[in-house]
């Protein structure tokens, strides 16, 4: 570390995307030896900022000023060259060197061309030391906790000269004892003279680890503050802002439950390492949404559920009946249908025609003899074609990857529809799917509920548990901490509760 | 509400073109609207022409008879294949299985009379389709590794066996040197037949669909319902059943089982594959393709034999044909999904 104390200070940032201005004249101060939190919600505009910083992207207007230097823009070399680093949510470690390899990664010492092993080793020792932290050198990096890992990519960010460190929700994805860890590094690091930007949505970190705090929303500032002299309330809705008021529920969303007997319960359930102790129940006719962060266990209930996981402990019933799903085609026949978090990976089969993609689970019943028509197929298609409000060529042939991605998430729901599921479980229904599409994938569930499917929505969208939810339940590292009512279903109540 | 700033933040907004209903094909992008087929066929055509000037013994009914008879064998084994890669699998195995069978039905054949040697042909292809299927979905091997470890065993189990030698086989000409019909010998009939079958296994089956669906995305798979891992097994069950067929054949056509009888057959299997159309990211990939593939790689065998070109230079023919099918294949992926 040098004796001149790390000034960043970023002033007027505008960017925009495709003619959508998206940071409006940002102004943005870190300062090394303290912590920033930035705080906002999702599309607030925090990625585009530090990726800025970072020298990702080139802002259309505004200036930044980096350890002294001036610049309109930057490049990421030389955002690396002034000592800015990034530590992202997902992991960029090689899960199969050791530590010390990892730490180095890169820019491994050499001697005469050769990488020079005791360099590697005494340049890892050095900075582990430095840290504070107590790690096997030798062990590969996959054998650690996400926590750990975490601690190697600040170590090898921190070894290769960090002067400005950028930590993207890094506790995301961490048990409180590993985030209290962080912490303490987090101090460390503050200590020796690091900046650090620190970007959370959990309000009760930005007074634990952060000096200052600045909220976006709507790629504006709506809140810079001393950390100490601002309240949770006052972040809420500096973050939530006139929003709040936007997000109302429909009238018709609740529908009192038809059935006595919940269409799907889980008692006293657990997944070992993922949730415990969850008891929920979905009777036919309702929607009911399973609010909370990454890592807090809601996207593990859903597939358990499915049969894509298993219980490692309690209880499930569908319809009064205790079941074991042991794979997904046993949920499926049981009448649960699933829509996966991640279209593209564990959802469409985007080289296939839409008919295809929405009858496969229906090709069973489908099929005369194991024999199946494009017809069938097609016919098929045409049913939910219309309903479902699918924008695409008429044309059952169509592949799906030509279309956009609401309308892709409506044929995988059309999917359940055609195989006529009593239980559907939808993980992030909305996730990369754009505004208008997303109101009409809300009113097919809605519509879909109201025909009497037990929905049960897993999702960390709390606008979505407003537009959509007769109850919710919020999860918070793997358990159940809230149980919401219809009338106190508000941003508000699931901010405050999904925070705490 | 939030989220259109949030789909623009992440740099990932779908183009507004890409969002409204295509009002035609004229949409699509020009690389991803040639039927797959096409340039194949023209590639076909070309050779044709080409070797119909070059040589007077290309273009008759007799040579054309040859060409058919020449790609009965891989045509029989690419038939599965064609199932296997849509899936999104290999059997490399296929060349060294075939010399396996043989060698095995004229081993039992000289103890115990041709039934018995029939039926152990037709039990080692199933024994080494239950290997390779075991290995894939039950353990979780890669399927290249999988198969070109079993494609190094079981040509050694089969020399091991015939001790080095080649083994006669008598009284079974039939199947592989009649000509029942038109001329057309069986091995060609056979083939044909293959080929229809799986044409509408793949088309019209739910079996075939799912291979498809597999292939395209195994995850998505599973999560519809469908039983991938005992797909899958099924399909390298098939795999080393059509493989022992052929074996059959060819151990008939010789009157002979060769320890040297498949060897470099897994190349012109999935040559002629990867040539028709099918992809190898999987979920693409017709049996019509293959037919058209596995012409191609005869015709140009053929011609270059009746052209008196050095044999040595049909396995360079061969070679280059897999690697610009799969280019051809890696430019249409990125045409075709990118947009």
């Amino acid at each position: 570390m040098t004796d001149a104390p790390f000034q960043l200070s970023a002033r007027g940032i505008r960017k925009g995307f495709g003619g959508v201005e998206v940071l409006h004249g940002v102004d943005l101060d870190a300062t090394g030896g303290s912590v920033l939190a930035l705080l906002g919600e999702n599309g607030a505009g925090k990625s585009t900022l530090v990726k800025i910083i970072a020298g990702d992207y080139q802002p259309d207007d505004g200036r930044l000023t980096i350890a002294g230097q001036e610049r309109t823009s930057l490049t990421p070399p030389q955002a690396r060259d002034l000592g800015i680093r990034m530590i992202f949510q997902e992991l960029a470690d090689a899960p199969t060197l050791t530590v010390a390899e990892n730490i180095s990664l890169g820019r491994w010492p050499t001697r005469r061309g050769l990488v020079s092993w005791r360099a590697v080793k005494r340049r890892a020792a050095e900075v582990v030391e430095q840290l504070g932290v107590d790690l096997d050198l030798d062990a590969p990096v996959g054998s650690l906790s996400v926590g750990e890992r975490q601690i190697v990519e600040i170590a090898r960010a921190l070894s290769d000269r960090a002067r400005c460190l950028v930590l993207d929700e890094p506790t995301a994805a961490l048990s409180s004892q590993e985030a209290e860890r962080l912490f303490t590094f987090v101090r460390r690091l503050r200590d020796q003279g690091v900046a650090l930007i620190y970007i959370t949505h959990r309000l009760d970190e930005v007074r634990e680890i952060s000096d200052r705090v600045v909220v976006l929303r709507d790629g504006n500032v709506a809140l810079e503050a001393e950390s100490g002299s601002v309240s949770r309330e006052q972040m809420v809705s500096a973050m939530v802002g006139r929003s709040l008021g936007e997000v109302s529920r429909p009238a018709d969303v609740h529908q009192p439950p038809v059935d006595a007997t919940p269409a799907l319960r889980f008692d006293g359930a657990a997944l070992a390492g993922e949730f415990d102790e969850v008891a929920l129940d979905v009777h036919g006719g309702e929607v009911v949404a399973l609010y909370g962060k990454l890592g807090s266990g809601i996207a593990e209930v859903a597939e358990c559920a499915f049969g894509v996981r298993r219980l490692s402990a309690g209880r499930m019933e569908l319809a009064g009946k205790a079941v074991s799903f042991r794979q997904p085609w046993d949920a499926i026949a049981a009448g649960v249908g699933f829509l996966p978090a991640d279209r593209q990976r564990e959802g469409a089969f985007m080289v296939r025609s839409v008919a295809e993609n929405l009858a496969a689970p229906s090709w069973g019943p489908l099929s005369r003899r194991g024999f199946l028509t494009a017809d069938r197929e097609a016919t098929a298609y045409r049913r939910w074609h219309k309903e479902l409000n699918i924008r695409s060529r008429d044309d059952p042939r169509q592949l799906l990857a030509t279309l956009s991605g609401g309308n892709q998430q409506k044929v995988l729901l059309g999917r359940w529809l055609e195989r006529q599921s009593k239980v559907l479980v939808l993980v992030e229904p909305t996730r990369g799917v754009d505004v208008g599409a997303r109101q009409e994938i809300y009113r097919a569930i809605r519509a879909l509920a109201a025909s009497g499917v037990a929905v049960l929505v897993a999702t960390s969208d709390y606008e979505e548990v407003v537009q959509l939810a007769d109850r919710a339940l919020v999860m918070g590292r793997g358990r159940v901490v809230a149980q919401l009512a219809d009338h106190e279903i508000t941003t508000q109540r699931l901010t405050q509760e999904v925070g705490g | 509400m939030m989220s259109a700033e949030g789909a623009t933040e992440a740099g990932r907004q779908v183009p507004p073109a890409a969002t409204e209903p295509g009002p035609g094909p004229g949409r699509a992008p020009l690389l991803a609207r040639i039927p797959d087929i096409a340039p194949l066929v023209v590639l076909l055509l070309a050779l044709g022409i080409f070797f119909s000037i070059k040589s007077p013994f290309f273009l008759n009914y007799d040579n054309f008879l040859n060409v058919l008879t020449a790609a009965a064998i891989a045509g029989i084994i690419a038939a599965p294949a064609t199932l296997l890669l849509v899936a999104g699998q290999f059997d490399l195995s296929v060349g060294s299985a075939l010399t396996f069978c043989g060698v095995l039905m004229a081993y039992v054949s000289d103890k115990h009379g041709l039934a018995a040697g029939i039926v152990a042909a037709i039990l080692g292809g199933l024994l080494i389709g239950a290997i390779n299927g075991t290995l894939v979905t039950v353990v979780g091997v890669n399927p290249l590794i999988t198969t070109l470890g079993t494609l190094a065993a079981f040509v050694g189990l089969a020399r091991v066996i015939a001790d080095g030698q080649t083994l006669p086989v008598n009284g079974f000409a039939g199947l592989g040197t009649s000509r029942p019909l038109f001329n057309i010998p069986l091995p060609v009939i056979v083939f044909l037949v293959v080929v229809g079958v799986f044409y509408v296994v793949m088309r019209y089956t739910v079996f075939g669909r799912a291979m498809y669906a597999i292939g395209a995305n195994p995850v998505a798979a599973r999560l519809a319902g469908l039983r991938t891992g005992r797909l899958l097994f099924i399909s390298f069950l098939l795999s080393g059943t059509f493989v022992a067929l052929a074996a059959l054949i060819n151990v008939s056509q010789l009157s002979a089982a060769s320890t040297n009888a498949g060897n470099g057959l897994e190349l012109s299997v999935i040559t002629a594959v990867v040539l028709g159309g099918a992809s190898l990211a999987g979920g693409r990939g017709t049996i019509i393709g293959t037919l058209f593939g596995l012409l191609v790689i005869a015709v140009l065998n053929n011609g270059l034999t009746l052209l008196s070109v050095n044999s040595f230079w049909q396995d360079v023919a061969r070679g280059t044909l897999l690697i610009l099918a799969v280019s051809f294949d890696q430019l249409r992926l990125r045409f075709a999904v990118d947009t």
